[in-house]
């Protein structure tokens, strides 16, 4: 089971491989020079050309774009995993459960907006637990349905209280499954310990840009620490209830010190902190993966920066459709 | 000019309708102007605040664009859907130069994040920053839709009361003074024809006189 000594030499290798196919940064700046159907056209040339060549006698637009990266982002995670084996399948595959909350939220947003099933189908990461069939099956079935086909899940119990409590909560609750499931792992070996470490500061990077968009919109201290994911590296409940009941700008000095925050400065757009945040975080786990080599830290580095790559690339898509301006589309950009 | 009674009791009163009709003119006149000066002021002021819902509109756009961009379509689309909330606001009334304009009283539509329908950890900052762009255009709508409405209702009246004085100073006052002056030079007509008639009376008279002065005459001269 987990924690077995996984033989991350060959994994690593592979994914050396696929990281070398990654848009370099200096691309972005081609991109933003480029029209809509150039951009496309861009993407027509790289490992994208498959998914768009599938999708593009079904939609077009920014939609295509979308639809596209979503699809090679799972395809590619299932590489990932289709390459691994033994305990580093089961480290990767721990990881990659987050897709089924992002599923899950996806499809009781789409359900109780009604979007039609095919869209829904196409914004699908099925690469956690549950199959592309099981959730295909689900978008077509109602809200009652979709939560009973949890049963026996750690996600029923929540799921179970839909209709109930808002969804924002429910939202978060699944997310907190998530991540409490991984942080109560007891690391016996180096690479377990290596994988919950990054879980546990991704929760920090989490639970910090929940403190900061609440403190910003001076939502009570109780409530802030109600959304905290617990099992922080850093940053847990005690700690992040201490913040919380601080004022902005003492919580903002307090935060020196902690191993995110290094020269970001909060400006009138959260977002934009939010992207520094995602940088730093870029950094720190490639200087841990630079690091450790051989361990699980290379292949999370990837596949966050592939989530990234795919996120950016959406940002310019949708950005040059809707005819925004380059300075702005760039300001968006995590560029690390 | 033929339904007109051209007697001196209807000389009276359509001197009285003129004299009226020109105060109602002068005074519309001034009416006219004040709702002009008025409609300028307030129209700089549409401009304005017309300018600054179309910034709002450009900044919401931009924003939905990038949070859904970041947190996928669905997940703009169900936070749309699932928002609840309606903008409150109540309508008064006010009068400008007698015209009745609306005053919308808003209440607060900004919404904290904790109070909105979407969870924190799962969405990014760009939803917020699109759901606060909307909420900010929905505010300066309202502000629109005010200014909008007395910007109209001032055009409506100054149409009005511009069509008030032209049919006054050219149809009504002038149609009057027409109809007074055919009164005037028909009762001096009128005066003229009894004048003369009372002349003739009198020359006959006179004839008469004298014929019956002459055979009054001529029977003394003959006796």
């Amino acid at each position: 089971m987990l924690g077995k000594r996984p033989q991350w030499a060959y994994i690593v290798a592979r994914v050396r491989v696929m990281k070398r196919n990654l848009i370099p940064n200096e691309e972005y700046r081609k991109l933003l020079n480029m029209d809509f159907n150039e951009i496309v056209r861009y993407l027509e040339e790289t490992e994208y050309k498959r998914e768009i060549d599938e999708l593009s006698y079904k939609y077009s637009g920014p939609r295509l774009v979308d639809y596209a990266l979503s699809l090679h982002l799972f395809r590619r995670y299932k590489r990932i995993l289709d390459v691994s084996f033994g305990a580093a399948k089961e480290l990767i595959f721990e990881y990659l459960k987050r897709w089924d909350v992002w599923n899950i939220i996806n499809i009781l947003r789409g359900k109780l907006a009604n979007v039609p099933p095919e869209e829904m189908e196409e914004t699908l990461v099925p690469v956690g637990e549950f199959s592309y069939d099981f959730y295909k099956s689900l978008v077509v079935r109602d809200v009652d349905e979709i939560i009973k086909a949890f049963d026996r899940t750690p996600y029923y119990e929540t799921l179970s209280k839909v209709g109930q409590i808002p969804l924002s909560e429910i939202e978060d609750e699944l997310y907190k499954i998530y991540y409490s499931k991984i942080t109560s792992i007891s690391p016996t070996e180096q690479a377990l310990k290596f994988f919950v470490d990054f879980i546990r500061k991704e929760i920090d990077l989490k639970n910090i840009k929940t403190i900061l968009r609440l403190k910003m919109d001076e939502v009570p201290a109780e409530e802030i620490v109600s959304r905290i994911i617990p099992g922080g590296y850093q940053l847990d409940v005690d700690e992040a209830r201490k913040l919380a009941a601080m004022s902005f700008d003492e919580l903002v000095k307090s935060l020196e010190g902690y191993w995110f925050w290094k020269d970001i400065e909060i400006e009138d757009s959260f977002s934009r902190v939010e992207i520094k945040l995602d940088a730093m975080w870029m950094q720190d786990v490639a200087r841990r993966a630079n690091y450790y080599p051989l361990s699980i830290l290379p292949v999370l580095h990837y596949m966050s920066l592939k989530k990234l790559e795919v996120d950016n690339l959406r940002v310019i898509g949708w950005g040059k459709w809707e005819g925004l301006p380059n300075e702005v589309i760039e300001e968006q950009l995590v560029v690390v | 000019m033929a339904e007109i009674k051209p007697t001196r009791m209807e000389l009276i009163k359509l001197k009285r309708r003129i004299k009226m009709a020109t105060r109602g003119h002068a005074l519309l006149k001034m009416k006219r102007d004040g709702l002009i000066m008025e409609f300028r002021e307030i129209l700089e002021e549409a401009k304005e605040v017309i300018g600054g819902m179309v910034d709002k509109y450009n900044r919401a756009n931009e924003r939905i664009t990038l949070a859904k961009a970041v947190d996928g379509v669905i997940a703009v689309r169900s936070v749309a859907i699932s928002c609840q909330y309606e903008p409150k606001f109540t309508i008064r009334r006010k009068n400008i130069m007698g015209v009745v304009v609306p005053v919308v009283k808003r209440e607060k539509i900004r919404r904290k994040v904790s109070e909105r329908e979407y969870g924190v950890v799962a969405t990014t900052a760009r939803i917020d920053e699109a759901v606060s762009a909307y909420e900010e255009l929905v505010d300066a709508t309202l502000e629109v839709a005010e200014i909008e409405t007395t910007v109209k209702r001032l055009i409506e009246e100054i149409d009005r009361t511009k069509r008030r004085v032209n049919a006054l100073e050219y149809r009504v006052i002038p149609s009057m003074q027409e109809a007074a002056k055919y009164i005037t030079f028909k009762l001096e007509e009128q005066d003229r024809e009894n004048i003369i008639r009372l002349k003739k009376i009198k020359s006959k008279m006179a004839a008469k006189e004298a014929e019956k002065r002459a055979r009054e005459e001529a029977a003394a001269a003959a006796a």
